[in-house]
């Protein structure tokens, strides 16, 4: 096994044993990094320096302290790390550097882990291809002619390629979960509060959540064990006493209720993924599960729903992006101008255009008619999630309804959106979900399963996530 | 039926001829899509502006240190001595 390969846990036994130095394991990752980048391109910014400096100081610590001591780790672009630049993948912040870290950013350090880079990303996490940063795509590592998936598309890329460990990714729609499946690498969405945003750049606030990205199910609970927690900085970060995400995992789930939702099988899905689901009910069962079929009917109307009201969140949230205060300035011949010129040639065409529609969403004469319709099936939807949740404990359906797809295949806006079906109702409800590899097509592209747990199940997701998993 | 031209302005963008209308038939599509909600009865229904579970609370009013000056300085588009630099709006 190389030193790439290693699982967070036996890293930090090879550390503490002093079988390994930290300086080598980012010396491991750098050659990864150097060999493969140039094809892939998951990263906006790299400082192997920076990391090679903080391994050093981590070697000459005595106590070799921290949840993740010594493990490399790359943050989303859109993630405030102090002293480098964050672009959230977009022009607008180009040569913005942060001025303090985000608490997960902070949570990391504390725990020891040691920063590599920040992945690319479409630009202010609208997208799910990576197709819309406005650096540059990336390649998907199982097949470059492939997208990696959105918006962590950098996150998951750099994971399942060994250029870190683990990484940082943000879900508004499924942004942490599709890239994952598109990868074959572990994606978790927790519930909407556990994680704060305090220092990630505001997509849609309602819906925006930090989750990890890692190879197996294990590292997902411990990555989540060092940034979960109640933060003072984010209005909606809900107090909840510290657990251990990984005690559960391993244990038997005989007696288990899962829910397969009916719905789910309107949808037009790729044949092998439906395979892959069967496979994943006959392993479950064989564990002593008990499945269920369950209804969330209104789950078609997820996604319209939120193409309302993430657009509306962004129109207001992006308006801070002004020339003035952040990264580009367009001069124009008075202040109203100067703000036009910037966001005309700052932001991206899918911004502008998420923009539009929310500022057409919220504007008079057709509030009620979208952003307060919208929010109505919102409410309907989680509703219909409570109820499922008494009658099951976690919900299981594919994260994607079609394995990756090429670069430049998908064209029109819509189509792309659809990317996102199986994903969106979970962040409309604010619930927690992980999506797992299982299987691939005849292409060799990954599959991935989703599974859905009730509001700050996370132990109990994890624990059927591990089952899934080691089957 | 979407007046580009007033939701451009409410949104502080100026978009070019060519791109105007591009966006401005994906708009289109986009909201006829946005029509499907129509068949969801929502009378009686209550709003939800944020998730479910997820309550809002206020700090204490306390005061304790922001960020720091030189931080921020960093920035280059931050202006001199304590205040933001731009074009003056008084007086056109």
């Amino acid at each position: 096994m190389t030193i790439t390969s290693l699982p967070i846990s036996s890293l930090i036994n090879k550390l503490k044993n002093k079988e390994i130095t930290a300086r080598e394991v980012i010396e491991n990752y750098a050659k990864n990094i150097y060999e493969k980048e140039k094809n892939i391109k998951a990263f906006i910014n790299l400082d192997i320096e920076k990391a090679l400096k903080r391994a050093g100081e981590l070697d000459k610590m005595d106590e070799k302290k921290g949840l993740l001591f010594g493990v490399p780790v790359a943050v989303k672009d859109n993630m405030n790390v102090k002293n480098c630049e964050t672009t959230a993948g977009s022009q607008i912040l180009k040569g913005y550097i942060s001025p303090y870290n985000a608490t997960v950013v902070k949570k990391l350090k504390e725990e020891n882990a040691i920063i590599i880079g920040k992945t690319n990303m479409d630009e202010f996490a609208m997208g799910s291809s990576n197709e819309n940063s406005s650096f540059f795509p990336t390649h998907n590592p199982v097949n470059y002619d492939y997208v990696p998936g959105g918006s962590s598309g950098g996150s998951a890329a750099s994971v399942k390629s060994e250029e870190v460990l683990v990484a940082l990714g943000s879900d508004t729609g499924g942004s942490v979960r599709e890239p994952a499946a598109f990868c074959g690498v572990v994606g978790l969405k927790p519930t909407y509060g556990l994680v704060s945003r305090y220092g990630l750049i505001a997509f849609s606030s309602s819906l925006d959540q930090i989750g990890p990205l890692t190879r197996n199910v294990k590292d997902c609970a411990i990555m989540l064990n060092a940034i979960a927690g109640f933060d003072p900085h984010d209005e909606t970060s809900v107090n909840i006493k510290k657990k251990d995400y990984t005690n559960l995992l391993g244990k038997e789930i005989k007696g288990k209720r899962i829910g397969i939702i009916k719905e789910v099988m309107e949808f037009n899905i790729q044949d092998e993924i439906k395979e892959e689901l069967k496979k994943t009910i006959n392993t479950l069962v064989k564990l002593g599960v008990t499945i269920t079929e369950i209804s969330i009917a209104h789950l078609k109307y997820a996604l319209p729903a939120y193409y309302i009201v993430a657009p509306s969140e962004a129109s207001s949230n992006l308006s801070r992006f002004d020339g003035v205060r952040y990264g580009l300035t367009v001069q124009g011949k008075n202040l109203t101008s100067t703000y036009e010129l910037t966001r005309t040639e700052g932001f991206g065409e899918e911004v502008k255009r998420r923009i539009l529609i929310g500022t057409f969403a919220l504007s008079a004469g057709y509030y009620d008619a979208y952003y307060l319709k919208a929010s109505k099936v919102r409410k309907i939807l989680a509703n219909e999630f409570e109820k499922a949740f008494e009658t099951v404990d976690t919900l299981l359906l594919p994260t994607t309804a079609t394995t990756a797809f090429k670069l430049g295949e998908k064209k029109s806006p819509l189509e792309m959106y659809m990317s996102d079906i199986f994903t969106i109702p979970v962040n409309l409800a604010g619930l927690p979900a992980i999506s797992v590899p299982h299987g691939s097509d005849k292409n060799g592209l990954p599959i991935g399963m989703q599974l859905i747990g009730s509001w700050f199940k996370e132990k109990e997701l994890l624990q059927i996530a591990y089952a899934v998993e080691n089957g | 039926m979407v007046d580009i031209d007033k939701i451009e302005k409410l949104a502080a963008l100026k978009l070019k001829e060519k791109e105007k209308e591009t966006i401005l038939n994906d708009l289109e599509e986009i909201i006829h899509y946005f029509e499907i909600l129509k068949e969801v009865n929502t009378e009686n229904v209550e709003l939800q502006i944020y998730t479910k579970k997820a309550h809002l609370f206020l700090r204490k009013d306390e005061a304790k240190n922001g960020l720091r000056k030189e931080d921020l300085e960093k920035n280059k588009t931050l202006a001199r001595e304590n205040f933001y630099k731009v074009k003056h709006i008084i007086g056109e």
